[in-house]
């Protein structure tokens, strides 16, 4: 338990991390960022960008120049990062010891392994557009090596991705070859719900006739499940709240609102 | 001469001035009047003699009136505190820049009997008025002025505990200084206190009331300076510029100490302030703990460099109205916030916990605050803590906590 005391920063021109689609304005938020999502700062993050932000925002000059100085010498970005953030001041050597030994696990990961990994994580921060492309250039790369288990998970993967940007009929080609590569029932649930979120859309005959009466009641039960739990959405609940509120505010409110989903559509395609 | 250097005594009975450059100084009522049929305003003794020739209003007791936050009407317009105030001071400093042949205030210490909020801004915002720099101006209490004249004299005079009596229309007061002699510091302490004994300066017009004017002080007196080492004692006030009433209690002080005597005590002591507080180090190296000052320091615990650090928020001998800091700090596992208060003998020493209730719970190392402590007089702290968020990952959220705490 303790107080850490934050060092003054001014930050007028935020440093943006396309991966996680925040702006940092601190350096807390940085080592922050580095410590819980490090897949994000392995390629090519140490760079002269981000020694200028040190320097010109962080107004940690002399620590910019440290930086500078060890990438010109081919020091490892891994152990130029771990610098930065002791000089930081906000995680202690033990948190830095367990991050070291992430960042090395994280470099011994084959390099499709380490793909899906860094696509997953997209997929999580609702990065969609990115993570769709990462997904399918591994799928690209492991037609050279096929490794059914693994083209299995990255088009279910790629499947929910489409899924999550309303594609569905994109959505149900990539689970229909994912169950051909997994042959994993749990798919053809996820495309079972596909269909009932999209009326238009059918199981193939293939699949339905492995779907059985009791499977699809369960289904059932659980699609029934997630809806009831949707519409008692704190989103949902502030929209109610919005209608029950007079009509200038209202569309004063949902044009603003209208426009946030906007953008975060933009940012998930 | 590049600017003066004034040290004003401000009082509901008198003001005093005295500047740097020359031996003259000023003392008047505190009272302002403006002449009937013109926009014409007089203080101290011209506003007496208006106002009984019938062609003027008078307005006294005006810290009373900024204090109260009240007005005045004169001739149909009312007129708040501050406004009469701007116009009286305007006119008190005018007298030492006619004098010199300058209208620059290099420094302005005004030195009141008690420094509280109200007057303090009245007087901030007067100085703006007055057309001084902001950091030319200084609002001290008696004390303090006290404590600068006594140290401005040769070190024999407060090689031990330093008495002052003021006896004036406002009533008679106490004062008592000591210097504590540390390692690394040496602390002056000064207090003062109001005597329940006071009397009306008429009484010293009759035989009688001199009797028993002289009887009261010496009974004071007695109470207060006796069974103590003093080096000296000063007498001050209106009270005291006549002596002759005085026989017993002046037999009483003057055994085995120096008595001093000075008209212009508070308004000098504020004077060398200022001219301090010009110098590139202070001639007082000294922490002062009086009237208008911090007694306590206050401090959190936190972690630098990995290691634990304490962090000083105010410390003891800081102006209160001026002491006080805003930091940003980041919880780490824990949902409270620590105040260690020191007061100058350090085994008194407390510790305030302030629990972040209603603050919303995240990740370790992302609840950030903003901590910012101010005083509200010498004695209380007010403390508020507001979430700050955490960039975009957590934005920040109304949570919010003030407290105010008795150092």
């Amino acid at each position: 338990m303790s107080v850490i005391l934050c060092r003054r920063e001014q930050v007028t021109n935020p440093y943006y991390i396309e991966g996680l689609g925040v702006n940092i304005h601190s350096s807390q938020e940085l080592c922050y960022a580095v410590y819980h999502h490090p897949l994000f700062f392995t390629d090519g993050f140490v760079d002269l960008s981000l020694t200028e932000f040190v320097r010109d925002q962080l107004g940690m000059g002399f620590v910019a120049a440290r930086m500078e100085q060890r990438i010109k010498t081919g020091d490892k970005p891994d152990e130029i990062l771990l610098m930065f953030m002791q000089e930081c001041d906000y995680y202690t050597a033990a948190e830095l010891g367990k991050l070291r030994q992430t960042l090395t696990a994280i470099r011994r990961l084959s390099p499709l392994e380490y793909a899906k990994k860094k696509a997953d994580y997209l997929a999580e921060f609702k990065q969609y557009g990115k993570a769709i492309a990462g997904y399918q250039e591994i799928l690209e790369a492991a037609a050279k090596n096929p490794d059914d288990q693994l083209e299995g998970k990255v088009w279910s993967n790629l499947g929910a991705c489409y899924a999550r940007i309303f594609q569905f009929v994109k959505a149900m080609e990539s689970y229909d070859k994912a169950y051909a590569k997994s042959r994993d029932l749990k798919v053809i649930e996820k495309m079972y719900y596909l269909t009932r979120m999209s009326p238009s859309l059918e199981l193939k005959d293939r699949h339905r006739s492995l779907v059985t009466g009791q499977l699809q009641e369960e289904w059932d039960k659980e699609f029934s499940r997630a809806e009831e739990k949707a519409e008692e959405g704190e989103a949902l609940l502030e929209i109610e709240e919005l209608f029950q509120k007079d009509s200038i505010r209202r569309l004063e409110e949902s044009a603003v609102l209208v426009e946030e989903w906007k953008q975060e559509y933009r940012n998930m395609a | 001469m590049d600017g003066l250097i004034l040290g004003l005594d401000l009082c509901d009975a008198y003001t005093q001035l005295v500047c740097d450059a020359g031996e003259k100084s000023w003392i008047m009522p505190t009272v302002i009047c403006k002449k009937k049929e013109e926009d014409v305003w007089l203080v101290g003794e011209p506003a007496y003699a208006s106002a009984l020739k019938g062609d003027g209003i008078i307005v006294d007791k005006l810290v009373k009136l900024v204090k109260k936050d009240g007005t005045s009407t004169i001739a149909g317009i009312k007129y708040d505190g501050m406004q009469l105030m701007v116009r009286f001071l305007v006119q008190v400093l005018r007298l030492a820049q006619e004098e010199y042949g300058t209208d620059k205030i290099k420094k302005l210490v005004i030195t009141v009997p008690k420094v509280e909020i109200r007057l303090l801004e009245c007087l901030r915002r007067c100085g703006e008025y007055l057309g001084a720099d902001p950091e030319g101006i200084h609002i001290v209490s008696h004390t303090e002025s006290f404590i600068y004249y006594v140290l401005s004299q040769k070190r024999e005079v407060w090689t031990n505990q330093v008495g002052m009596f003021d006896l004036s229309q406002d009533g008679l007061c106490y004062y008592e200084m000591k210097m504590q002699r540390g390692m690394r510091q040496n602390t002056v302490l000064a207090e003062w206190e109001r005597l329940e004994e006071s009397f009306d300066l008429n009484i010293l017009n009759s035989d009688k009331g001199a009797r028993m004017a002289d009887k009261i002080l010496c009974s004071c007196g007695s109470r207060l300076i006796q069974k103590k080492l003093y080096s000296a004692i000063f007498l001050t006030g209106k009270g005291f510029g006549n002596l002759n009433w005085a026989d017993n209690f002046m037999k009483l002080i003057c055994s085995r100490r120096k008595v001093y005597m000075e008209d212009t005590l508070f308004a000098s002591g504020a004077m060398y302030q200022g001219m301090d507080l010009l110098r590139e180090k202070s001639a007082y190296p000294y922490t002062c703990i009086c009237e208008g000052r911090l007694d306590s320091s206050v401090s959190m615990k936190v972690l630098s460099k990995g290691q634990e650090s304490q962090l000083f928020l105010a410390k003891a001998g800081d102006v209160w109205y001026e002491a006080g800091a805003d930091v940003e700090m980041i919880l780490d596992h824990q949902d409270y916030l620590e105040f260690m208060i020191t007061p100058l003998d350090s085994k008194k020493k407390k510790l305030m916990r302030m629990v972040l209730e209603g603050f919303p719970k995240r990740d370790d190392k992302t609840l950030k605050v903003l901590v910012q402590v101010g005083f509200l007089d010498e004695r209380t702290m007010a403390v508020t803590v507001k979430d700050q968020g955490f960039g975009e990952f957590f934005p920040a959220t109304e949570a919010k906590i003030r407290q105010e705490v008795m150092l």
